[in-house]
């Protein structure tokens, strides 16, 4: 019950019984309570009229820092003799140190004469994610709390806490179709290049250097010339598997942040190397962010990747809805994905549309066995999973899928430079 | 500096209302008003805060109680007057606990004070007027303006009211 509610009933009533009983002394009683709402009343706020601005010190950051929030609130009304206020947190971040952090709370008492400004800061920081500022809700009252208003002033703000990048190199992906410009990727066919591709009747515009003299030695009124691949950049989607089913599992273990932290590496390092990259997240919906080249593009996929889930829905429990019309066609996919028994048919589906297939696949198993108990039927059961498991990847192997088996143990760009980097020109050039 | 007034209140509200009952022979409840003084501070040093609420009724009622069955009635009237003190000042220390460590607390207290000060020492003071001061006779014209006043007042309270 408010609190000016319970002081008029008893004002009310004590009145009403003087009246009644036709006896002063209820009046005389109800005169301090009749007293404290007037002044009450009569010192409640006129116009309320608080503005706020929000500043983070940083918009980006990386899990688990501390990002320092100040906020300005400004009285543009008239005097405010008591003000509860509260900045909303976004869920999920947490308070960590600053002026109010004693309390744990980032909520402040004060007063705020016309025209009069307050500031206050404090430190958040929270796990990965896309988190929205909304506002201060703030509770105006009279100095004895008989009048109150709720009022929510916006402060807007966002911060975006991206997943951990490890910076990898040089990604080895051979797609069978590759775009227009110059970039890294083997074109499958013949031009200036690096790498030996063939060879071919001399013609006037070759270099002299191209001529292979061997081969022109065989005949006598013919000149050949050395063809080398052409490199050039590659429409690369990486399709994020955020299916709980497979990412998920008990005591709130998870593979999907290893998983998203995967995806933010190769997406980096496929944009770095010049390619088009989307990034296509596959979870209770569908996520897809357009492809792009460059520093704008990898924002637009670290932001994508800040704001991904896992979840569940029965439309994407398999990943025979993957939409291949997103991809062009025979570009390189790229599955970041634990991979499940179910996951054979689609990939294989991918495979035959003409899809380059590669699979990223955090090991569940690995994953699984390192927080149960070494216990013998756990190892025997781990064991038998793991063989399975290394058959259903034998068998995408079979069919022209490269899987790789990560063990997320091991740090991801050590991973990738064991299992998929391309050694440098120079090194290839000889022999290496 | 709230505390201290709040138990000041409380005690000031308990115990006139207890010496008020014992004047007028009824021992049996004085008892019963210190348990209320005891369970209002243990309920507010434990923040339940809500309690203030129900004690504030108990004061009153057993104030108008009293002034129903014309025990002294200043003492009734310290006893709904520290009620009241000891409700503001409950729920104000409820509210200063809202305020970070760096917040100006004290000029809030100080102001509050002040101000909860002045509102009772004005109810008590048109309360005791009201007891000694009585009209016999009022002209009509002076009585039109006192019903008006009375329910234009009334009105902004309705008004009031009707906001929340």
């Amino acid at each position: 019950m408010s609190r000016s509610i319970l002081l008029g009933l008893l004002t009310y009533g004590l009145l009403l019984t003087g009246i009644v009983t036709v006896k002063g002394e209820f009046i005389a009683l109800a005169l301090p309570l009749v007293t404290y709402l007037i002044v009450g009343y009569l010192q409640a706020p006129e116009k309320i009229n608080l503005e706020a601005t929000r500043h983070l010190n940083v918009e980006r950051t990386s899990p688990n820092s501390d990002v320092d929030v100040t906020v300005i609130v400004t009285n543009r009304g008239s005097n405010l003799e008591e003000i509860q206020l509260e900045d909303i947190l976004p869920a999920g971040l947490t308070i960590r140190s600053g002026p109010s952090s004693a309390v744990r709370t980032n909520r402040h008492l004060l007063r705020l004469a016309k025209g009069e400004s307050y500031t206050f800061a404090y430190t958040v920081s929270g796990p990965r994610g896309g988190y929205v500022f909304d506002g201060l809700e703030l509770r105006v009252n009279d100095h004895l709390a008989v009048s109150s208003s709720k009022v929510r002033v916006e402060a807007k703000g966002r911060l975006f806490v991206l997943p951990p990048l490890t910076r990898v190199r040089n990604i080895a992906i051979r797609p069978r179709r590759t775009r227009v410009y110059a970039g890294t990727i083997p074109a499958r066919a013949g031009g200036t290049g690096t790498d030996f591709f063939g060879v071919r009747e001399y013609q006037p515009s070759d270099p002299p250097r191209a001529i292979n003299w061997r081969a022109s030695a065989r005949y006598v009124d013919k000149l050949y010339a050395n063809e080398f691949q052409q490199e050039r950049v590659a429409d690369v989607g990486i399709v994020l598997d955020g299916r709980l089913r497979t990412n998920e599992f008990a005591s709130g273990h998870s593979l999907f942040e290893y998983s998203v932290q995967a995806a933010a590496s190769l997406a980096d390092a496929l944009l770095n190397q010049g390619n088009r990259v989307g990034l296509l997240l596959y979870a209770s919906y569908l996520a897809w962010t357009l492809p792009g080249y460059g520093k704008i593009q990898r924002e637009r996929i670290l932001h994508a990747l800040a704001g991904a889930k896992t979840g569940e829905s029965q439309v994407f429990s398999d990943l025979e809805h993957i939409p291949t019309r997103l991809f062009p066609p025979e570009s390189q996919i790229v599955m970041v994905s634990p991979l499940c028994d179910d996951d054979f048919a689609p990939l294989i589906q991918l495979r035959a549309q003409g899809y380059e297939v590669m699979i990223v696949s955090p090991n569940p198993v690995k994953f699984e066995l390192s927080y149960l108990p070494t216990i013998a039927t756990v190892q025997l059961a781990g064991r038998v999973i793991h063989m399975e498991r290394a058959m259903l990847l034998q068998k995408m192997g079979r069919a022209g899928i490269h899987v790789l088996d990560w063990d997320v143990a091991e740090p991801f760009d050590l991973f990738v430079k064991r299992r998929l980097s391309r050694s440098p020109f120079w090194l290839r050039a000889i022999g290496r | 500096m709230t505390i201290i007034a709040l138990v000041l209140s409380i005690l000031l509200g308990t115990a006139s209302l207890a010496i008020g009952y014992i004047q007028a022979g009824v021992t049996s409840y004085s008892l019963w008003f210190l348990l209320l003084a005891a369970l209002w501070l243990a309920a507010h040093f434990r923040k339940w805060y809500w309690f203030s609420s129900i004690a504030l009724f108990v004061t009153i009622f057993a104030a108008a109680y009293g002034v129903w069955h014309e025990f002294p009635t200043v003492w009734m009237l310290f006893g709904a007057l520290g009620g009241l003190l000891g409700w503001d000042l409950s729920d104000f220390a409820r509210r200063l606990s809202y305020a970070a460590p760096m917040d100006d607390t004290r000029s809030l207290e100080r102001l509050h004070m002040g101000r909860v000060g002045i509102v009772a020492a004005l109810g008590f003071g048109l309360a005791i007027l009201s007891l000694f001061v009585r009209i016999h006779r009022l002209a009509f014209e002076v009585a039109v303006g006192l019903i008006l006043l009375a329910t234009l007042g009334l009105t902004r309270l309705v008004m009031g009211l009707r906001k929340y």
